[in-house]
Parts: C-alpha cells; structure tokens; sequence
C-alpha cells in the first residue's frame, strides 16, 4: 500500500537515473516511486544492481535524477532545486547516512569522527545552522552522550582501525545522527557484520526509530527487512511490490 | 572563514600522520634556502665590488681627454667649497711600461700599466689610498702572533707606512712609487690573503723604471721619457683588476715626466734674442687629466656629480672670460659617478648574480612540481574521505580549503625553514667553508666507517632473514655511508673560494634580507599552486563517484 505524498516527509516521485559505461547508457532507476512517512522505518530489498543503493544516494542528495527523471521532495519541497549551501545543509541536517563499509575517517578518532558533522555544520551560514559557538560545546557532549549509550565510551579517542566492525558500525551510527537528522539512510548497514554484531546494530537502529527516528535502509536479506515497518522491494528500477511488516 | 575547525583537524592530521608532508617541507626549504644562500652570497661579492670600487675612484670623476685640464688647483679649491664636497684630488691617468727589478740578469720583465701620478696627502682623503698601502707593520703583538713566521710584515720599519703615504723613500727624500699588490709577480697570495715574497722578490726598496710618452694637448707624442723610482710601499684596493694593472707616482713626478707641468709661455711671433730665446710672455699652468671628488657622508653620488657639473660650467665660463688666462679649458669634461666609471667591471657582476638568480628560480618549478605530484597522490588517497565529507554536508569551498591549508602549511613551514636555514648558512659560511677546506678530522671519518659497518650488519641479518625491502634499504645505507666515508677519508681540503686565487679573503655573510622574503614567498605561492590543482579537482569529485572509490 503506497504512502500519500502529502503526508510523506521524504519521497521519491517518479524518479529516473541513467548512468554511463563509457558508450553504453544503463538506465539504473525507471520511475521509482517511495514516500517515506514521518516515524516510519521503511525496507528497500532488491537483488544486486536493482538500484537500491542509488535510490538512496538520490534521496540523500548525494546524486541528482536524470533531468525530467522525477524528483526527490523533502517535507512536500523537491531537494533537486536546491543548490550549493542549501543542499550541503539538507545532508548535514535533515539526513544521516550509514553506509556498508561505515566509511569513517581513518586519521581522526572515535568522538571526531563522530562529532564530524556538527563540526561541518558549525561553519555553514548561521541562516542555516544557528549560532556557532553554542552548537560546538553541545555537540561534544551529545557526541559523547551518544557514544557513551552505544557503549563506546571506553572508546572515545581510539582510531578506527583500533576498532572491530561492529564497533565502527556503531560509530558511524552515532556519526549519522550528530546532528539529529529527520532522516537516516543506511546501506546496508550490517551487510559487512556477522549475523550476531548485525543483530546489535538493528537491535540499535529500532531503539533510535522508537523514539521517532525516520529510517530507509537498502538491504539485499529479507531477515534484516524484516525489522522494519514496511518493506518496498525494486525490480528492474521500480517499486514493484510493497509489503507491510508489522 | 567558516572552513576552519574541520578543515583545520583534517589537514592537520593529513599533515602529520605521513611522511610525505614532510619530504614536501623539506623540498621547500631547500629551494628557498639554495636561492637565498646563492644570491645573498652573489649580493654580498656586488657590495664588496662596489665598496671597494667607490673607495678606489671617490664618488664622482672628472676626466679631461688626455690633453688635460689646467688651472686644477683652483677648480678644486672651487669644489672643496661645495658644502656636499668633503675631498676633491687632482690626478694624472695615463699608461706606461714599467721595467720590474726582476728576473736577476739583464734582461728585466716589463709591463704595462696605468699610471696615477697623485697629490698623496689629497688622494687619501678622497679615496681609501691609506687604508690600502698593503706593507706595513703589525699594529701590536697579537697582530703580529696571527701572521705566518717568514712574514715580511713582521721586520718591516713603521717608516714604509709614511713612505707610502707620502709617495717619498724617507732614507733618500727621493720621490718613490707604489705598485698594485699584483703588478709584481713577487707577491704570492696567501690562503688567510696574506703575502709572502715569491723567490724573494719583496718589492719595497727595490728600484723600477718607469716609461711614458707625453702628449700634447693636440695630441702629438713626444719622445718617451724614463724615470726610475725606488718603490715605496704596494696597494691593494680589493678590486683585482684595478691592482694587476695601476701604479701611483707623485703628481708633481707625472706633470714632470709627461711635460705638464708649468712652463713659461714664449712669444713665437717676436724676435728671438741673440741666444734664439723667444721672449717669454706668461706661464702655462699645470695640468692633470682627473679630479676625484668625495662626497659628504649622506650625500647621493648622482646630486654631487650634477652640483660638481654645474661648477664646472661656472668655473670653466670664468676662465673663459678672463683674458689675463692664457690656458684654455677644454672643450668637454666627462663627469661621471663612481658606478658610471666602474661599470664595465660591475655590470658583470650584476649580470651573473641575476642570472644566478633566474637560473636557481627554476628550481622553483621544480619544487612546484613536485608538491603537485605528492597533493596528486594524497588527493587520490583521500578521495573516499572526500566523499565522506561531502555525505556529511561539506561544501566544495570546504573541501578545497582544507587541501589548500595544506598546501599553504608546507609552504610557509617550508618557506620559513628555508629562510632560517640560509640565515644559518650565511652566518656560519666562512667556517662551512674552511671546514670544506680542511681535512676532515679523522674520528668523523671513522665514525662514517663505523656506521657503515652497522649498516652491513643490518643488510647480512636481513639477507639471513630474506626480506627484500629491509635487503634492499640496508643496502643502501651501507653503500652511501662507505661511499660517504671514504670520500671524506681521501678528502684533502679544496678551498671554492681559495683565497689565493680569488681576490677575496672572507666569503660574505650577510643575508639579503629582500631576496629572503621575496624567495619565501614566491616558496609559499608555488606550494599553494601545486596544491591548488589537486584541491581544485578533490573538490569538483562527485561524492558518489567518491564513495564508491576504494
């Protein structure tokens, strides 16, 4: 059952992306459609180069739809027509990203890396970040707090190559919500952790999504969908079939 | 300036968690520090040139054609009462063969020279002549301590001091002459600069025959007169070519020698009387060819030669008008400043030091280069971080910022290194260079041996162990330390600048504090220009294509 766009806080209308192999155009999205309601944990299964991951890169404003290829709308607005500062903020504010592979910094520890997008955020236009000197000490102390609560505490200034990968799954979780974004994309987030550390970092993922936390995660395992409220499956760059979970 | 806490962290910890920043820093403070080391060195020979060329000739040189100019002594009373003027000499500069006292037999060496016949007392206070009579005692027992044992200037009387002073042998009151230190082949310059006689040759109180042809005003020549001098005392004026070539007698010897003295002036047109004398009319005055001018202490050379021209014009109009002056002015006066007249030995000079200059800039490219190529590799490196970033909400601006606050570290740390290096170099170069001229002390070369044993050592456990990289820079280290210390064990000394070739005993020292900064910055413009391309493409990489990279 489809969501009404209205009422979604982030959504994929429609969306197409073609993209080139030197002279050969492979057209990845073919008029994906996904809205996303606030609070709702929504599954995109697919099997390997269904799009999955470029869907999500769309939605997070990491890539553009092919021009007249749909658009992506956040809170009713489409994200495409905004540029330069604006979309930087969208990424810094309104989403989190987790990817496969955690893509930490490897030269900064644990609390920077966490505390990374707040620090990106401190120096964005004040239009669009607030007051700096404020956002800095709070961001420390909600870094860590966040830290502390995924048990990574005793962690704090290790380098990620101290770190195992649940660990560093954990780290880039409380990367992506620093600064308490409205929406969190993950990759397949526990697709690089055996199936007990993967458990950990759903197990973490719905205790955030319980207290209101919106999350699109791309996953190619039906258990790991599972622990979402909807699941949307693409087949040949669309959404072909929706399923409720719970 | 938003950019600047993660910018900072992040190309702070680019910075120092590899090595290659470091191989960058270090490229860029050696070339700041070859090109300030090279053209403050060149910088420092120009000023010895032109300071000792400025005290060689005064500030400005009034030159008649070889006719000369009379009434002298009044031109330079005239010029003494200019309030820029502290000196003005007149002088003879004219060319002659001088018949050296050696080899012993008949046949003797002769040269040619330039003859400067001067007003002794007047010439040293116009030019350094004083300062410069090379023979003379050691001012007091330390002095004395520092020269070689079989240095003449130990046993010298003070009287060849005054003798040169005075252009007179004191003993015989007869007028005497003063040689450049290298007119003589008798002086055999030492490495501390000193002299010794070559073959005993020691000039002073021998006798030399000096030839030279007068000129008449028309420019006939007369027949070549001689006139032996005993030598006085030799002169080194700290320009080599000045002291291989010129001679100085007293300026009443030249007037006499070259028929330029005063003489009565005859009447041709009257009867002559019954001995065929022409009845004398008046007095020709003395001429000389030169007058050197000193300026005051903070007077420019080129405002003391426009006021000395504007005198000239008056002075020469005023002899013009007056009809008892039989002597007539001569037509044109060069009046040039000390750096017009010694041009054509300081352009050179200046020619090589900016084309040393040009020459060692290019190495600048080089340094571009290669903090290009060493940005190239980091950005590549870190392309999957800029992604990172990117996702994260960094700007392009923010991206770009942090590679350039990288490239702007290593180049004013590099920058600011090289600088202090130089300083370092600079101020110690005379010790760096007698170091490079002595032998080395024997501990260093075998303590150079000692560590390359250490290091075959190293090379025959990491054979034993097979691990081809620690085979490899063992290896090496043992060929450049054996390599290094055998160099240094068969090194005799070479002296670059042996002072008994070149005619400098200290090499300057002095940083050229101009070249310093504007090499330090044209350092840091090229560190950010080599950064700046690979920035320029970190940021412009679509985070998409970034993250997937790696």
């Amino acid at each position: 059952m489809a969501e009404p766009i209205d009422c979604a806080v982030l959504a994929a209308v429609g969306v197409r992306k073609t993209y080139s192999f030197g002279a050969v155009p492979v057209e990845v999205l073919r008029g994906a459609d996904l809205a996303v309601k606030p609070g709702e944990w929504v599954a995109v299964l697919g099997s390997s180069g269904s799009g999955k991951s470029t869907l999500l890169h769309l939605m997070g404003g990491l890539d553009r739809p092919d021009v007249n290829g749909g658009e992506i709308r956040f809170r009713g607005s489409p994200i495409a027509v905004t540029h330069g500062h604006r979309l930087d903020t969208y990424r810094n504010r309104d989403i989190g990203f987790v990817y496969q592979f955690y893509h930490l910094l490897p030269e900064l520890n644990v609390l920077e890396n966490a505390m990374l997008p707040a620090m990106v955020g401190n120096w964005l236009p004040r239009a669009f970040s607030g007051a700096r000197g404020l956002r800095r000490a709070e961001a420390r102390q909600s870094s860590i707090a966040l830290l502390e609560s995924f048990g990574l505490g005793h962690r704090m200034h290790h380098r990620p190559a101290q770190l195992s990968g649940g660990e560093r799954q954990r780290v880039a979780i409380a990367r992506a919500l620093a600064n308490a974004p409205t929406v969190l994309l993950a990759d397949e987030p526990t697709g690089n952790l055996d199936v007990k550390t993967g458990a950990g970092i759903l197990d973490l993922l719905s205790e955030r999504h319980a207290r209101g936390l919106t999350i699109v995660m791309v996953t190619h395992d039906p258990a790991v969908a599972q622990r979402a409220d909807r699941m949307v499956k693409l087949t040949d760059g669309r959404v072909e079939a929706e399923g409720v979970v719970r | 300036m938003g950019h600047s806490v993660y910018a900072a962290l992040l190309s702070n910890r680019y910075l120092t968690s590899r090595l290659i920043p470091f191989i960058a820093i270090a490229a860029v403070a050696l070339c700041v520090a070859l090109v300030v080391t090279v053209v403050s060195v060149m910088t420092g020979f120009l000023n010895m040139l032109k300071d000792s060329g400025r005290l060689v000739v005064g500030d400005v040189i009034v030159s008649s054609g070889i006719g000369g100019m009379p009434y002298s002594d009044e031109f330079v009373a005239d010029l003494k009462g200019l309030p820029s003027v502290q000196g003005a000499t007149p002088l003879i500069d004219t060319i002659g063969m001088l018949r050296m006292p050696y080899p012993s037999g008949n046949q003797k060496e002769i040269v040619h020279v330039q003859v400067w016949a001067v007003d002794p007392l007047s010439f040293a206070t116009v030019t350094d002549y004083a300062q410069d009579l090379y023979w003379r005692p050691p001012a007091d027992a330390a002095a004395a301590a520092t020269m070689s044992p079989d240095d003449p200037r130990r046993s010298l009387s003070p009287s060849i001091l005054q003798d040169g002073l005075t252009l007179t042998q004191s003993r015989t009151g007869t007028p005497g002459i003063t040689l450049g230190m290298h007119v003589s082949v008798g002086n055999a310059r030492q490495r501390d600069g000193s002299y010794l006689p070559r073959y005993n040759w020691f000039m002073p109180g021998m006798d030399v025959t000096l030839t030279v042809v007068p000129i008449s005003g028309s420019g006939t020549l007369s027949q070549p007169r001689e006139h032996t001098f005993p030598i006085v005392n030799e002169l080194q004026t700290g320009i080599y070519e000045i002291d291989k070539n010129r001679i100085y007698i007293p300026l009443k010897e030249g007037q006499r020698l070259l028929r330029m003295d005063d003489a009565p002036l005859f009447d041709l047109n009257a009867e002559p009387d019954a001995e065929g004398n022409y009845p004398i009319i008046g007095k020709a005055p003395s001429r000389v060819t030169k007058i050197l001018v000193r300026a005051r202490a903070g007077t420019n050379a080129n405002d003391l030669r426009e006021a000395v021209d504007a005198r000239y014009a008056d002075f020469s109009s005023r002899i013009k008008a007056d009809p008892t002056r039989r002597a007539k002015m001569p037509e044109f006066v060069s009046i040039l400043t000390w750096e017009q007249q010694l041009r054509d030995l300081i352009t050179p000079v200046e020619k090589e030091r900016e084309m040393m200059r040009v020459l060692f800039s290019l190495i600048y490219l080089v340094c571009a280069g290669l903090i290009l190529s060493i940005f190239w590799a980091i950005v590549v490196e870190k392309t999957r971080d800029i992604g990172i970033l990117r996702s994260i909400g960094a700007s392009r601006g923010g991206v770009l910022w942090i590679f350039l606050r990288y490239g702007l570290i290593i180049g004013v740390t590099g920058s600011c290194l090289g600088v202090l290096l130089a300083w370092g170099v600079i101020r110690n170069i005379n010790a760096i260079h007698e170091a490079i001229g002595s032998d080395a002390p024997p501990a260093i070369w075998i303590g150079t041996f000692v560590f390359a044993g250490g290091c075959a050592v190293g090379l025959g456990r990491a054979i034993w162990i097979g691990r081809l990289l620690s085979i490899l820079l063992w290896l090496l280290g043992t060929s450049v330390l054996t390599l290094i210390a055998t160099a240094l064990a068969l090194h005799h000394g070479t002296l670059i600048w042996d002072p008994s070739v070149y005619y400098f005993t200290i090499v300057p020292d002095q940083v050229d504090w101009t070249t310093a900064w504007t090499t330090a910055l044209g350092g840091v413009l090229f560190s950010v220009i080599g950064a700046a391309i690979p920035a320029a493409k970190a940021a412009d990489i679509d985070p998409v294509e970034a993250l997937r990279y790696g």
